[in-house]
């Protein structure tokens, strides 16, 4: 049986996981198309 | 009680004191972010203009005209045409400056075209005495169709005014003061009556942009008989202009005098020492001396005792919380993690202090002025001294500054070579190792050792950044022109509220952007160091015991079981596997887990490092970070971990690595190609890892 102590570190722990994948991998938002010219950005 | 809410939007030219009218309209009540789908810095205030009026106040990004030539000043062209956005304002206030009216008048001009009403602030009303400057404004009023508002920002004069300007918007003119279609009648006459709905002038933008916006395509309109071909178009855009600046030029003939005779200006004489080809060098190595200086002289009282608080926290919640794993997670893992960022909150704070000061003060175009004949040779433009000095807070930001570099090769190059430039993230590191392995004595009784070496860095990473330039434009085949102007702004005393602001919104974003990450790191790295996958690390106590008793080692029981559990924990595992890449470096397998884990964000390195020591030690001597690294020994020669070839090999591996995913990702990002993140990682990794080899091995 898991401790109290236990269940919220645990929560935690995936909690920290979830939020560092969204941070890196998660999926952006798509860019506005720039038209022909590419915004003058090349 | 009818309330209602104005949408505002700040719009002009750069370094007409735009921010300033901003801060003095909303104070602190302001929220940053970006555009949606792109990265250019969106600043939104709030402002309460009466007892029932308020306003959402957009203050956008710089622009010399409606005519984008980047991608700052194309957010500025999309919102105007979009009647759709729901930023879209219900009125234009265009802020220009009293010294450089005819040149803001421009964008003022062809804001009034889009028939947006629109108010016209002139900042710095200040300098008028000294320069000799009168304005007749209601003649001004009456010519450019429009309300004006006669600011001074830094006196705090006229925003009254403006604010009333602002409620009663809708009495203003939205009538153009110009009819720009005389340019070529016929041809606007065939736009007109192809569009019959559509305002003339945002067509003709639309003509003549490279953006694509909503509900207007180029190619409905290009498909008319009347098109013209694209050099025609900018031959037209050239008539514009011109009518446009004629037209200026009439009305400030009357309406804007200089009498010469009265101006007391000493500009022109502090700029001839401060861009000379010797003094201006001198003055600015000079300065970045002092800054240096300060940063470790200043900061160290206050590190010290966010240092000893953080301790003295990590020991009371062990003490006094109920024994458990969630109190070994608070007080191994969270406290000391957050400590290791904390700390540095001085440190940033000066060193934003001195840039925003620096910027403030009109003194950074002059070294932007001073560098460009430098930064010729070396294949980039004066322009890329901008990203080159904004990467000592974040290479982020400052990759994208490099935007308003035209010429494409330029560009290329700066946005490669900037994170060589030393950032904020770096500073923790370097300000860790240095005070482990650098002593705080003085030479000549005046300069701090520790201070001196922090500059040396920062000069090696602009000087690798330069000469990497130097290498990539003799590489790279892109035929390009290109041209440098810059701005000279008047020397002005900095506004107090200005830096303030700006210190603490950057303070506050490197705390919580890095923050979370080392939070939710110090969380995962504590449970991989806490926890291990078989018998070694369960049974820890009894096979010390045994191996005590047996008398094949020696030491403190506690410390020992802890270093054992913390090498036989899932991140020693992790850490011991990498350890052969690592050790020719100097590197044990702890601060092999750091460097890994500092790729998400350098500052991330004193952190982990804070956790892993903390984790692995028992002892209540040393209790803070710096004083756990420099108790940190080999396990088996007993010598210091951190001593002078291993932390000169680690500063020189953070110099220069690309230790960064938020760098590499905005590098995709700007280039729109994986290729340059990746030439990138692979040649700055590669170069760190090379010399802080060298480093290691000459040094050990």
């Amino acid at each position: 049986m898991m401790s109290f102590q236990e269940i919220i570190v645990y929560l935690l722990l995936g909690f920290a996981v979830a939020f560092l994948w969204k941070k890196f991998f998660g999926k952006k938002k798509k860019d506005k198309d720039c038209g022909d010219g590419d915004c003058g950005c090349h | 009680m009818n309330r209602n809410t104005i949408k505002v939007a700040l719009i002009g030219n750069p370094n007409v004191g735009k921010t300033s009218v901003f801060n003095e309209l909303t104070g602190l009540n302001q929220q940053v972010g970006n555009y949606p789908g792109i990265t250019v810095e969106k600043k939104v205030g709030f402002a309460k203009l009466s007892e029932y009026t308020k306003a959402t106040i957009l203050d956008l990004p710089g622009t010399y005209s409606l005519n984008a030539s980047s991608m700052d000043e194309s957010v500025v062209i999309e919102l105007l045409m979009n009647k759709n956005d729901k930023d879209f304002p219900d009125v234009a206030v265009v802020v220009s400056e009293v010294e450089n009216l005819k040149r803001n008048l421009l964008l003022f001009t062809q804001i009034k075209d889009l028939e947006i009403p629109t108010i016209l602030v002139i900042n710095m009303a200040d300098r008028m005495i000294p320069k000799g400057i009168s304005l007749d404004i209601p003649f001004l009023e009456k010519e450019l169709k429009t309300k004006i508002a006669l600011v001074s920002s830094r006196k705090k004069i006229g925003i009254d005014n403006l604010k009333q300007l602002i409620i009663n918007y809708k009495e203003l003119s939205t009538e153009p003061c110009l009819n720009a279609s005389s340019i070529d009648p016929e041809y606007f006459n065939s736009l007109r009556r192809a569009f019959p709905n559509q305002l003339l002038y945002k067509l003709w933008l639309v003509i003549t942009q490279d953006v694509n916006f909503a509900n207007l395509h180029r190619k409905k309109i290009e498909e008319n008989s009347f098109a013209k071909p694209k050099a025609d178009l900018k031959r037209l855009q050239q008539k514009e202009t011109i009518k446009r600046y004629q037209f200026i030029n009439d009305t400030l003939k009357v309406g804007y005098k200089v009498d010469k005779t009265t101006a007391t200006d000493f500009r022109e004489r502090l700029d001839r020492v401060l861009t000379h080809k010797i003094f201006g060098y001198v003055i600015f190595f000079g300065i970045l001396m002092l800054i240096f200086q300060s940063i470790f002289d200043w900061s160290s009282i206050p590190m010290d005792f966010i240092d000893e608080t953080f301790a003295v926290l990590s020991s009371y919640a062990k003490t006094h919380l109920p024994a458990g794993i969630l109190t070994d997670l608070i007080s191994e893992g969270i406290i000391p993690g957050l400590g290791g960022i904390i700390i540095f909150i001085p440190q940033i704070a000066f060193l934003f202090l001195f840039i925003s000061v620096l910027e403030e003060s009109g003194y950074m175009s002059r070294v932007v002025f001073l560098m460009d004949k430098i930064m010729r040779k070396f294949g980039l433009s004066g322009k890329s001294v901008v990203p080159l000095i904004s990467g000592t807070a974040c290479a982020i930001p400052a990759i994208m500054a490099a935007r308003n570099i035209e010429n494409w090769k330029e560009r290329l190059i700066t946005i490669l070579v900037t994170p060589f430039t030393t950032c904020s993230a770096r500073l923790p590191v370097y300000a860790i190792l240095i005070s482990l392995i650098i002593p705080d004595k003085r030479v000549f009784g005046l300069f701090n050792m520790q201070g001196l070496t922090l500059m040396t860095l920062y000069l090696l990473g602009f000087g690798m950044a330069i000469f990497s330039a130097y290498i990539l434009n003799k590489i790279l085949k892109i035929k390009s022109h290109s041209y440098f102007v810059v701005e000279m702004p008047g020397y002005k005393i900095p506004m107090f509220k200005n830096v303030a602001i700006n210190v603490v919104e950057k303070t506050k974003s490197f705390v919580f952007g890095a923050g979370k990450i080392i939070l939710a790191l110090s969380v995962i790295l504590w449970f991989l160091g806490s926890h291990g996958p078989d018998k070694t690390f369960h049974d820890a106590e009894n096979i010390i015991e045994t191996q005590l008793q047996n008398k094949t080692i020696s030491g403190e029981k506690d410390d020992l079981v802890a270093s054992y559990k913390l090498e036989n924990s899932y991140i020693g595992i992790i850490g011991k596997s990498i350890e052969p890449v690592i050790r020719p470096l100097g590197y044990d397998w702890k601060i092999g887990i750091a460097v890994v884990s500092s790729f998400a964000a350098r500052e991330v390195f004193v952190g982990t490092l804070a956790t892993i020591y903390s984790v692995g030690s028992h002892s209540d001597e040393e209790t803070t970070i710096k004083n756990r690294m420099a108790a940190e020994v080999h396990p088996i020669t007993g010598k210091k971990i951190f001593n002078v070839a291993t932390g000169v090999s680690l500063l020189l591996f953070y110099a220069f690595a690309m230790q960064c995913i938020s760098t590499l990702a905005i590098t995709k990002k700007e280039t729109n190609s994986w290729k340059w993140p990746m030439i990138q990682l692979v040649f700055m990794s590669g170069f760190a890892y090379t010399v802080s080899l060298i480093a290691y091995q000459l040094l050990k």
